[in-house]
């Protein structure tokens, strides 16, 4: 039968063939390759300074017979260092939940256990199916005086290691960022973007534990942030834009009393609305621009049968006049 | 031991205090009429919050380590139940009714602004004397603020702390240390209320829609 071993990185290993006597003759192999007899002492393979590359299936056969007499499987490694741990209420009030991970692999496998005590009460973290390496623990009281002390211990082959979290329970609230940010210019505002946005969908609550939001805007082209703090609400309505310039918005949300910031909302552009442009590059232009100067209201139209960029070729220039002579037929009707 | 017999004393005066009623301020809200304003003693509270954390983080110091290491994480004992606590079944404490709720507010800061003031009486350092004097007085604003909106609202005001009051030296602490735990628990209990208030009183906006009105807070001369 197959043999488990795990060793230590850059440890000395002797592997011995099963129950077979020193001086018997033996060939080892790893992976199906031969090993040279310099590693062996009598039937003993001995591995100096183990590093990873040399994990695999080693197997011991009898001289003459080639029986095979010992296999056993080594995983090199290493045992574990302190790991990571973060507990986090984005849920609040109906609990929290606790994620970790190791700073370094160690190359074999980890068990890892969780234990939160409450006072005196030892508490269930249920672990989550997906992710991996995350628990979730329901409140059964609110508003405690007492800190919860959550454990994480770490397990493998070579060792163990833990590390430990207290906290109050309005210490670890954090929501999640808010969800559908939505920058729209306003039409006849020049200055003006209007920011919309939802609750994060894991909150829980908003009616009895509103959120309050942080939003925070620049130019593309700046470099500095400008803020805004709103304490109720979820849309707000920018009045100092600099005009024509491409915006770049995000949000954050906070409980209106307890905990800290949510991470950045995902970042949404707009450019404020801006007057449309009357210069097209076209003979068409001339007409447009008399047009156009009795009846602004006609332009936009215009422009989207002649597209700035796109007026290349006769035909094209033959749909503007067209356009423009429309136009200057309709406006005269109007006057 | 004479230490012993003082904290007794008080212990008996603040009970004797806590047994008369709050009628007075009862008058200075049937004065201003209709509906007290929810929003201000929402907005109170966080005052308090904020005002507590200047006075505890002083307080501790002066009780000195263990207690003002940010790690100090005590068992609870039996004696630190006699300072009303805000913990709550979540459930319980989603269900209960304006009046409850109001009434458990008001109930926890007659108590807590009780021992509070017993601890003016006892403390060392005059800056410590004023802090915490400053804060009684804003903690007692609280306690009328929550007894307007009551009364606005028609509920009536919970009665004080039932049965006769403790004979002296029942609840003294037996040494020092102990002591300076009660202290201890008043202070982590009082900073849970403020926390909790800001949530009762978030739930009371909703469900009650705050009439705005100007409270003239009259010192009672307590």
């Amino acid at each position: 039968e197959s043999h488990l071993q795990y060793e230590r990185v850059g440890a000395d290993v002797t592997m011995k063939c099963g129950s077979m006597d020193w001086d018997a003759a033996v060939t080892w192999t790893v992976n199906g390759t031969d090993i040279d007899e310099s590693h062996l002492n009598g039937s003993y393979l001995i591995l100096k300074n183990v590093n990873l590359s040399q994990s695999g299936q080693y197997s011991c056969y009898e001289g003459s017979s080639w029986h095979l007499k010992y296999q056993t499987f080594l995983r090199v490694g290493t045992p574990p260092k302190e790991p990571v741990l973060m507990c986090r209420s984005n849920n609040y009030p109906k609990g929290f939940y606790c994620s970790w991970h190791l700073p370094t692999p160690t190359y074999i496998p980890n068990t890892f256990n969780i234990s939160v005590i409450h006072g005196t009460k030892d508490m269930v973290c249920e672990k989550d199916a997906v992710p991996k390496n995350r628990c979730h623990i329901r409140y059964l009281q609110l508003f405690s005086t007492v800190k919860y002390k959550v454990t994480l211990t770490v397990t493998n082959a070579l060792g163990k290691n833990f590390t430990t979290l207290t906290f109050d329970e309005f210490a670890i609230v954090k929501p999640d960022p808010p969800e559908s940010v939505v920058a729209k210019p306003v039409p006849n505002n020049p200055r003006r973007l209007e920011v919309s946005w939802q609750n994060p969908s894991s909150w829980p609550d908003p009616e009895s534990f509103p959120l309050k939001f942080f939003l925070r805007y620049r130019p593309l082209i700046l470099d500095t942030w400008q803020h805004v703090e709103l304490s109720d609400g979820t849309s707000h309505i920018i009045t100092d834009a600099y005009a024509g310039k491409e915006y770049i918005i995000q949000v954050a949300a906070k409980d209106n009393d307890i905990g800290t910031w949510s991470d950045w909302s995902v970042a949404v552009h707009a450019t404020p609305w801006t007057e449309e442009p009357k210069h097209l590059t076209t003979e068409a232009q001339i007409t447009e621009t008399t047009s156009a100067s009795t009846s602004s209201f006609m332009a936009p139209p215009t422009t989207k049968i002649c597209d700035k960029g796109a007026v290349v070729g006769s035909g094209a220039m033959a749909v503007c006049w067209t356009a423009g002579l429309v136009v200057a037929a309709y406006s005269v009707l109007f006057i | 031991s004479p230490t012993g017999d003082s904290w007794g004393i008080f212990t008996f005066l603040c009970a004797a205090l806590c047994n008369l009623p709050a009628l007075p301020a009862l008058n200075c809200s049937e004065e201003l009429g209709a509906g007290q304003s929810i929003q201000q003693t929402y907005d109170l509270t966080r005052y308090l919050e904020h005002q507590l954390r200047t006075l505890a983080g002083t307080y501790l110091n002066y009780l000195g380590p263990p207690f003002n290491e940010p790690d100090f994480n005590p068992p609870r004992m039996a004696r630190a139940e006699r300072v009303p606590s805000a913990t709550v079944d979540l459930d319980l404490w989603r269900g209960l009714t304006d009046n409850a709720r109001l009434a458990a507010n008001y109930r926890a800061y007659s108590r807590l602004l009780c021992y509070l003031r017993v601890l003016d009486g006892q403390v060392g350092t005059a800056e410590l004397r004023h802090r915490l004097a400053h804060f009684c007085a804003s903690l007692q604003g609280l306690v009328l603020s929550i007894g307007g909106v009551m009364s606005s609202l028609g509920y009536p005001l919970p009665a004080g702390p039932a049965g006769p009051p403790a004979p002296p030296g029942a609840h003294a602490a037996p040494n020092d240390f102990l002591k300076k735990m009660d202290d201890f628990w008043l202070l982590k209990e009082l900073q849970t209320w403020l926390w909790r208030s800001a949530k009762d009183f978030n739930r009371l906006k909703k469900k009650v829609p705050p009439a705005v009105v100007t409270l003239r807070l009259e010192a009672r001369g307590f």
